[in-house]
């Protein structure tokens, strides 16, 4: 049944949403990571990207996560001797996450688990009404 | 009497149809708000779906000929809608998606209302009511 079918890409579409969100939490909680040996690299910001692929067993297409791979972009570096990661001129990598980025991208998932939220419950309505009809 | 031959219930149990359908279409755009070149689809309206759907079908004038196997609310059904492409390639537009929600259960409820009451004049010819 087609609503059935609504529900469950809904589902799938929060599902993808949350699974950003947690890429953004592991970003922001890591936004101090450094490495530990000299010269080590400091962690590196995390991103996600998504695809629509057919569900055999659902026969309908959904949303899933597509990969999660990490960007490559330069770290910059800190002058901080002290510090156990510190390369020989005393300069520390430091992580290339940054937090306006983040945020901005955690706005963006809220938003669409929203609306998968909202699509849910319309076609929960829908579906309540078109059982209704049996009474 | 067959209750579904009826032109009313036949037409509520089409509209109806249609909708579930546009509903699962529909949502299968907000779930892709974020996947990179989405392109937004859209069904046909109910009423070109609706002419469509009484298309002719394939004759058989021989027993070897293979039925048609022609779906009603097909594929084909589907229209990407133009919209304007975010940086990643998406043209899915969140407010032009959610209204369509909207209409599409409002739709639904006229449908399904329409239908109730239809019904409940049976009921009442039928004696119920009393």
């Amino acid at each position: 049944m087609d609503l059935d079918k609504a529900m469950t890409i809904s589902a799938r579409g929060m599902d993808v949403e949350t699974t950003r969100l947690r890429v953004i939490a592991e970003n922001l909680a890591n936004q101090d990571s450094t490495g530990s040996t000299p010269g080590a690299d400091a962690y590196r910001r995390k991103t996600i990207s998504f695809e629509n692929r057919m569900d055999q067993t659902l026969g309908v297409a959904t949303v899933q996560v597509k990969r999660i791979g990490t960007d490559p972009s330069e770290q910059q570096l800190r002058y901080d001797p002290s510090n156990p990661a510190a390369n020989k001129d005393g300069y520390v990598k430091q992580p290339n996450v940054n937090s306006f980025v983040e945020v901005m991208d955690m706005k963006e998932a809220e938003r669409g688990y929203n609306a998968n939220l909202s699509v849910m419950q319309a076609t929960r309505d829908m579906l309540t009404r078109a059982i209704a009809l049996l009474k | 009497m067959d209750p579904s031959r009826l032109p009313l219930f036949d037409l509520a149990e089409q509209r109806l149809a249609w909708t579930d359908r546009r509903q699962e279409v529909l949502a299968q755009n907000i779930a892709n708000l974020n996947t990179p070149h989405w392109q937004a689809k859209d069904l046909v309206p109910f009423a070109q779906a609706l002419a469509s759907a009484t298309a002719p079908t394939l004759a058989r004038t021989d027993p070897g000929h293979l039925a048609g196997t022609q779906d009603t609310a097909a594929q084909s059904l589907l229209t990407p809608q133009p919209g304007v492409h975010q940086p990643d390639g998406n043209a899915v537009s969140l407010d032009e998606q959610l209204t369509k929600v909207a209409d599409t259960a409002t739709a639904q409820e006229i449908a399904t209302t329409l239908y109730k009451k239809y019904l409940s004049m049976f009921s009442l010819a039928l004696g119920y009511g009393q």
